[in-house]
Formats: C-alpha cells, sequence, structure tokens
C-alpha cells in the first residue's frame, strides 16, 4: 500500500485506510463510523495508526492536529492527511 | 549527545545509600542534573536539550539507574513529561515546558487513580470549562501513587475533557492541589511516591496540551510508551550494577581455602546474572532502534523490552543478594536497593501480567 504521490485525493485515502484498518483490527469500518466508540483503536493501536499517517503521508501531525475530531472516523483521519499534505503548517519541533 | 556520565557519577558519588535511607534526593542535585538534560536527554537541541535518540537516551537512563533507581524513576516521568508536550503541545507549549524541562524545572505524570491502575480507562478525573467567561478550565480527581510529585514544579495530569482526554500543565503549587507523599514504600523510596488531590483547579487553556481533546488510547499509549522504554533501560542498569557486586565480591571473598567464584553453584549465579544483564540489553537495543526508525510495532517492542527486563532484574537482584549474603544484607547496599527496587519495575508503567496480556493479544492478532 503506498500513498499516490502528488495525486493524493480523499477517495483513495480513504480506501487505503479502511484496508489499513481491517487488516490490523480485522474490522472493516464504514467511512463514518465512530472508531473509538465502536472501539476498532485499541490503545496499542492508537499510536501505531499515528506512526503509520506520518510515514505513509509524509506528514508530521503533533500538537492540536491529534485531536480527537479528527480521529473519530476513516473520513476525518482522511481530511486530516489532506490537509496537513497541503499545508506547511503543523511540522514537528518547530 | 553531549552529556557527561563522569560529571553524573561526581554528582551522585555516595548518595544512593543516604537517599535510599531518607527517602529524598537532595532537590538541588535535581534541578542540576536537570540543567545538563539528563532527565529528558530526548529533547531536541533548540529546546535546550541534549537531542538525544532513543538509544543514547537508554544507555544513560541505565547508567543512572545501576547508580540509584530512584533518580532514574525522577529520570523516568520527567521523560514521560517532555514525550507529552512535545508529542501534544502546540508550538507555544513546546517552546515553554520542553525549556523548562531543560532548564531546571521537574515535573510528574499524574496517571493512576485510586481506581483506575491498570485499567485506566475507569479513569475519574475530569477537565471542564470553568462557570464563567474566563476561558479557563477547572480540573477535579484524586490521583495515587504519582512518582517524584514531591519534587515537581508541574504536573502533567490526565484526565476525562468532553468525549476525550486532556493533558493538562497544573503548576504544584495551585491552589487547590494537595500532594501527599506515601510514608515508606517498597522501592524506589527516594522517587517519593505520592497522592495528588485536584480540588476544582483553576488553569489558563493554554496550560491543556494542544487544546485538549485527544483520544484517550493516544495519551495513554504515547506517555507510557516512553516510560516502559525508560524503565526497561533502568532495569538494564539494574542488572548491571547486580553483576559488577557480584563478580567483585565472588572473586575476592574466599570460603574453604578458594574465592567463592571457583564454587560451581555459585559461579552459577554469576553466569545467570551475566545472562540477563545481556537479554536486557538486546531487547531494550532492539526497542530503541524500534523507535529511533518510527518502526510501527515500537509500542509492543516497548512493552517487551520493559516486560523482560524488569523480570531479569527483579530475578537478578534476588541472584545477587544470594552471591553476597551477608555482606549486601543491609538497606542502602546496591543489591539491597536493587532487590526492592527491582520488585517494583514488575508493578508500574504496566505489570508483569498485564504486559504479558497485550503480548499475547499482539501475538494472537499479528503473528
Amino acid at each position: 500500500m503506498t500513498a499516490v504521490q502528488g495525486g493524493t485525493d480523499g477517495a483513495t485515502v480513504e480506501k487505503e485506510l479502511t484496508a489499513f484498518l481491517a487488516e490490523q483490527t480485522g474490522t472493516e469500518p464504514t467511512a463514518d463510523q465512530d472508531l473509538f466508540a465502536t472501539g476498532v483503536i485499541s490503545s496499542m493501536f492508537a499510536l501505531q495508526l499515528v506512526v503509520h499517517l506520518e510515514d505513509e503521508y509524509d506528514i508530521e501531525i503533533v500538537g492540536p492536529e491529534l485531536s480527537m475530531d479528527n480521529f473519530r472516523s476513516v473520513r476525518t483521519m482522511s481530511a486530516l492527511v489532506l490537509r496537513l499534505q497541503d499545508a506547511d503548517t503543523g511540522s514537528r519541533d518547530e | 549527545m553531549n552529556v557527561d556520565t563522569a560529571e553524573i557519577d561526581a554528582l551522585v558519588g555516595d548518595g544512593p545509600a543516604a537517599w535510599d535511607a531518607a527517602g529524598r534526593i537532595p532537590v538541588e542535585l535535581l534541578r542540576r542534573l536537570g540543567k545538563m538534560g539528563v532527565l529528558c536527554a530526548e529533547v531536541p537541541a533548540r529546546f535546550g536539550g541534549p537531542g538525544a535518540d532513543s538509544l543514547a537516551n537508554g544507555e544513560l537512563t541505565a547508567h543512572v539507574g545501576a547508580l540509584c533507581s530512584s533518580l532514574r524513576s525522577i529520570m523516568t516521568v520527567q521523560g514521560i513529561a517532555a514525550a507529552t508536550v512535545r508529542r501534544f503541545g502546540d508550538r507555544e507549549q513546546r517552546r515553554r515546558y520542553l525549556g523548562q524541562l531543560t532548564d531546571g524545572g521537574l515535573a510528574c505524570v499524574a496517571f493512576s487513580e485510586p481506581g483506575a491502575g491498570s485499567d485506566l480507562s475507569g479513569m475519574a478525573t475530569r477537565i471542564r470549562p470553568a462557570a464563567d467567561d474566563t476561558g479557563d478550565l477547572l480540573v477535579s480527581g484524586e490521583k495515587m501513587w504519582i512518582t517524584g510529585a514531591a519534587y515537581a514544579d508541574v504536573l502533567v495530569v490526565f484526565g476525562l475533557h468532553e468525549d476525550a482526554g486532556s493533558a493538562a500543565m497544573v503548576p504544584a503549587d495551585a491552589p487547590g492541589v494537595r500532594i501527599e507523599p506515601v510514608q515508606d514504600p517498597l522501592g524506589c523510596r527516594a522517587a517519593t511516591h505520592c497522592r495528588v488531590v485536584l480540588d476544582d483547579v483553576r488553569i489558563p487553556a493554554t496550560a491543556v496540551l494542544g487544546g485538549g481533546r485527544q483520544p484517550l488510547p493516544l495519551l495513554f499509549t504515547t506517555a507510557l510508551s516512553y516510560g516502559r522504554m525508560s524503565v526497561a533501560w533502568g532495569c538494564t542498569g539494574i542488572l548491571r550494577a547486580c553483576l559488577a557486586a557480584a563478580t567483585a565480591d565472588a572473586r575476592t571473598r574466599e570460603q574453604g581455602g578458594a574465592p567463592i567464584a571457583e564454587h560451581q553453584l555459585v559461579a552459577r549465579h554469576l553466569a545467570e546474572l551475566y545472562t540477563s544483564e545481556r537479554i536486557a540489553t538486546q531487547v531494550c537495543g532492539h526497542a530503541a532502534e524500534q523507535w529511533d526508525r518510527g518502526a510501527p510495532d515500537a509500542a509492543v517492542a516497548a512493552v517487551l523490552a520493559k516486560q523482560v527486563a524488569a523480570t531479569h532484574a527483579a530475578r537478578g537482584a534476588a541472584t545477587a543478594v544470594q552471591v553476597l549474603a551477608s555482606r549486601g544484607f543491609t538497606d542502602g547496599h546496591v543489591v539491597a536497593r536493587a532487590y526492592r527496587d527491582a520488585k517494583a519495575m514488575e508493578l508500574i508503567e504496566g505489570s508483569t501480567e498485564i504486559s504479558q496480556l497485550i503480548l499475547a493479544r499482539h501475538a494472537l492478532d499479528v503473528l
């Protein structure tokens, strides 16, 4: 699974994320499913997910970007990925 | 990383035995080590820290852990505080708090509660808006077994915040904060273990890291993973100290006309101690490499390192006491401290049993 460089769109990221969650958790969530309320994301997996997003999409997710609202569902995470790829803000330790 | 371990050795000197007996480390020493960057060595240079990677910080932690597990416990909590600020703080918070933590300021982290030990989802501490238009927040709850709270200038308090969690930077002298050290703990006595009561403590919104409301599992795992790495390396240090004490004793003490090391049953103890030290070093080194690479299984590797190093340290310390016998049988002695301190390492940052549950879950899910 590789991010499409330069041409990443919301649908692609959502599809990749859904596949990653299905592979890692054994549950295939819908795009709007609340991943925390439904217990899809466990303690150990939460940090792995952040590291995966940072690595896979060459972004850094720190500070206010780690808000629950950004991680609630596949759709909100995809929006976060696209926004951080576009923006030059939020980079770590600056 | 620019930290001089010889300078640490000189500052620590023969203090640990007396600190253990008194249940206190001189706070000026902690501030001095804090200014040297020793207490949270992974803080990058631009914030005033030594900028160590996970492996270099791990070796530094083992070095201090071999000298004094109480002092190493203070490193652990200061490092957790720094790692939490670095991940969750906004730009201004990172600058402000990481600057303080590398300039003599001391922190502790408040997780555990009377009703939430291993199961942190039982947490009852609440962070909520004040009932006025200041934008301030109120922190209320009771925290238990908070390491280093007796020394701390600031407490990183984890609590529930609306439908998520937050980490709040609460000054230890804020009105409504009460800190009560537990008397006569079994191990890491000079680290202090405290009950912390937070009675509607008012803090500005800027004291909540990243604005707050992060997923609770993410807050816990980020903080605990650093703690597990630090405890694991600390246990490796305990094993190194025990190995050094046991070999020195066995080489020089004679029984039956020969150094006790010549007795095969004693030699086996030394072999087991050496094996434990090597195993702990390898598992910690592997976990540190996973962190430095940003590997997806880094959090699990930290649990494995902590579990392996703590159980080997508890066993190895008992072995060292067995070898030294009467020569290590007083409270301040390095192997006597190791014996009590290593046991505590099997209880904190996820008990041995909780660590095993996590590892079993990992094996079932992934392998």
